[in-house]
Parts: structure tokens; sequence; C-alpha cells
């Protein structure tokens, strides 16, 4: 132990190192992004760098899927032809319903429910390199009108993640697997409410847990879970996943839901931030 | 004086574009390239072939720099890693400059306590900032450092590429 120290060079890196994190946590804490010194110093150089190194490794995967994964593709195609018939027929009948629903809420005098949200595209740049936790780097920070706790979103509306970080050009996002996530959700179709979770024992299957049920009576396997909008910072009506199974906690008292994700978390790469939005009923 | 100064300017010459790499490997290409199901930790690897084949004010050097890119990789503030790592350099440099021979060994041995250690670090500042389960924690960590273990095979050539070169 003696040697450890024993130059004085080495104690002006370990010191160094010190005030180096001093001060990260500290800019970390003061800042309105919720970025560190090193973040915001970093990213305008990183940024294209490691957009041109995803672009690459993108390239790469799609290469090696085309000549590897061709049997898989075709297979995969079919399955997804099958799916299109079976969602036309869907959407068929969604627009009859639609439509019916139109004349029973003007016949009721209902207003009609409007989610205006403001819509950033965003592109994902790179993924933590931690095992314990779920968060990536996307394309676009304040500069573009991102806020901290943003919701991010993909394309069909399904909700990924929130903003944790923000820097000029760039954001971090949280995704809903995360340890750290606690989201006020109901079952849709019921009045059921709860609040789903990151889960480290579901973490590794990218699964969460939607606890604090009540009796549970409305917890079907199946069933679709949204965000309930309570205290206003994501929109009502998300998805967030779907009831993968239920169980019961440690205590034996407490039933919990599985909830798988309806977004492909692991392979996002196009997405939104809501940077507004307004709900009125 | 003058070439003392310009050995420094050519190791940061190497050094920082290397350091660079590394950490595009990192937070790209190792986010997606998996092993036993996990993202292979590269950067406190490198921080020991520095250490060992450097001596402790490089690595230390090293350390500091792999730390702070290695907060950045992780997305979070840059204090764990930057401590974990300056730390380590010295350390494995004092070890290297001491007891241990300059061979693959003494790296494989240096490079899965610096995994331990850097695994330990995350299951400990979880379990207790968290309060996450220790033993949901300690599964992935085992994974985590049986899965980046075998990078110390390529980066041992490498370390010792580059202390030849520079």
């Amino acid at each position: 132990m003696k040697d450890f120290f024993s130059s004085k060079k080495a104690v002006y890196v370990a010191v160094a190192a010190v005030i180096v994190a001093v001060a990260a946590a500290l800019t970390a804490a003061l800042s309105s992004g919720g970025a560190g010194f090193a973040s915001m110093l970093s990213q305008p150089f990183f940024k294209p760098l490691k957009s041109a190194m995803t672009s690459l490794v993108n390239t790469l995967e799609h290469a090696y899927g085309y000549m590897y994964r061709y049997d898989e593709i075709e297979a995969e195609n079919e399955r997804l032809r099958a799916r299109i018939a079976q969602l036309e027929e869907e959407y068929r009948e969604y627009t009859e319903v639609s439509e019916e629903n139109e004349r029973l809420r003007t016949l009721l005098g209902f207003t009609e429910r409007s989610d205006a949200m403001d819509l950033e595209p965003v592109s994902v740049i790179s993924w933590t390199a931690s095992n314990f936790s779920s968060s990536f780097t996307i394309s676009k920070g304040s500069s573009s009108g991102v806020e901290l706790h943003d919701p991010v979103i993909t394309e069909n509306g399904y909700l990924v993640g929130y903003v944790t970080e923000v820097t000029g050009g760039a954001s971090t996002v949280t995704t809903i697997i995360d340890t750290t996530t606690s989201i006020g959700a109901l079952i849709y179709g019921t009045s059921d409410t709860g609040v789903v979770t990151g889960d480290f024992d579901l973490f590794k299957s990218g699964q969460m847990k939607l606890s604090y049920l009540g009796d549970g009576g409305s917890v079907i396997i199946g069933r679709t879970v949204v965000t309930s909008g309570g205290g206003g910072v994501y929109p009502s009506g998300l998805v967030l996943g779907y009831i993968d199974s239920v169980a019961v906690d440690s205590s034996g008292l407490d039933p919990y839901a599985v909830v798988t994700p309806a977004a492909d978390i692991a392979s996002v790469s196009h997405l939104y931030v809501i940077t507004d939005f307004a709900v009125s009923e | 004086m003058s070439k003392r100064r310009n050995r420094t300017f050519i190791k940061v010459l190497v050094f920082l574009p290397y350091l660079i790499l590394l950490f595009l490997l990192q937070s790209t290409v190792f986010t997606r390239v998996t092993v036993l199901g996990m993202k292979p930790l590269i950067l406190p690897i490198a921080v020991v072939g520095m250490s060992l084949f450097k001596g402790r004010i490089t690595g230390g050097v090293f350390g500091l720099f792999s730390g702070m890119l290695m907060d950045l990789a992780y997305n979070q503030p840059t204090v764990e890693f930057t401590l974990i790592l300056t730390i380590t350099g010295i350390f494995f440099g004092v070890l290297s400059e001491t007891v241990l021979v300059q061979g693959f060994p003494s790296f494989l041995l240096c490079s899965a306590l610096q995994l331990v250690i850097c695994s330990a670090c995350e299951v400990l500042v979880l379990s207790v900032l968290a309060g996450a389960p220790v033993a949901a924690l300690l599964g992935t960590a085992v994974s985590q450092c049986l899965g980046s273990i075998i990078f110390a095979v390529p980066f041992y050539y490498v370390s010792r590429f580059l202390n030849r070169v520079v």
C-alpha cells in the first residue's frame, strides 16, 4: 500500500479523478438538463462519430441478416403477409365501429377526445454499455425543443421511454424496462389502474411489472396496458404493453402482472419525442 | 527535458486515437454484440493492459480518461468508473512495477480482478442506492465478467504491440 501512492504524479492523477467526479456530480445536479459537464463537452465531438459508427454497424447487421438469415426472413415475410390480411380485416371492422362510435358520441353530446401532441422525430445514436440499465442516446436535444421527462414513442404510439438527460444536440432516453421507471397505468377497457415499474428480476427478459392492482379482477393475460395520464408526465392512452402472466409478490398478498412491452425496445431506431401534449375530455 | 516531452507527445498521439476507438467500440459495437447475453466491457481491460505495460502513471492517466468515457458510454455522470478505473489503473501499474511479470497469466489475472471490481462496484451502488435485490444483480455481474474476460486475449496482444511502438 505504501507503494501505491509513492510517486507524486500518481497522487495528482488520483486527485484529478476525484475532482472530475465531484465536478461531474455537481454539474449533473445543477444543470437543468441533468447532464454532467463531460456529456455536454463531449457530445458535439462524439455525436457524429457515434452516428457514423452506428450506421456502419446497422449496415453490417443488415448484410449479415441478408446472408445468413434468408430462410428466417422468408418465413417471417410469410407470417407478416398473413398478419397484414388479418389486420386489413380488423381495420374494416374498426372503421365500422369507429363510425358507430362517432354517431353515438354525437347522439350523446360528448365532446370529442382530442390528444394534440407535438412530435419531434429522432433517431437512436447509441445504446448504454451497461448490463444493469436500459437507456439510449437520441439525435436531438434542447436546441430542437426536447426537454427533461419528455415521453418517447414509436410511430405506432407505443411508449418506449422518457428523456432523462438533455444536452444541446443530443438527449438520453431511459426505457420503460429500466428499473428506475415508474408509470401510472390502466388496463385498457377497464377502470383498473396500477403502476408499471422496471424490475431487476424481469429486466433480463425485457419485461415490466404492473403492481398496486387492488383485487386484480380484470388482470387477464393478453390485455393491453396503457398510460393513465395521471401526473401529467405522459399523455393518457399510450400503449405500454400486454399482460403476459399474473403472479403474487413474495409476501403472498399483492398480485402483480408481468407486462411485455408493445414496442420492440431492443431494436428501435427511429422514434418520436412528445415535446408537448394537451388532453381534453 | 525535450526528449521527455517528445515521448509524452508521441504517447498522446498514439493513445488518444486508441482511446477514442475503444470508446466508439464500447458504445456502438459492443452494445449490439453480446457474449453470454451480456454487453462485454472492453475499456476496463484496456486499462489493465496500459497499467501492466506502461506503469502506474500512464495507467492512472489512461484509467482516468477511460473511466470518463466509460461513464459516458453508460449514460451516467462521470463519477463511478472515473474513480474506479483511475485507482485500478494506478494499482495494477504499481503491481507490474513491483511483483508482477509482464506476461499473459498476469494480464489475465489482473483483467479478471478488474472486471470483478467493476461489477462489484455496480452491484454495490445499485443495491445500496436503488435497493435492488442482490441475488438478481449477482447473476448479471457474473455473466458480465465471464462475457468480458474473453477479450483479455486480443487486448493482451494489442497492449503488448502498443508498448513496443511507444
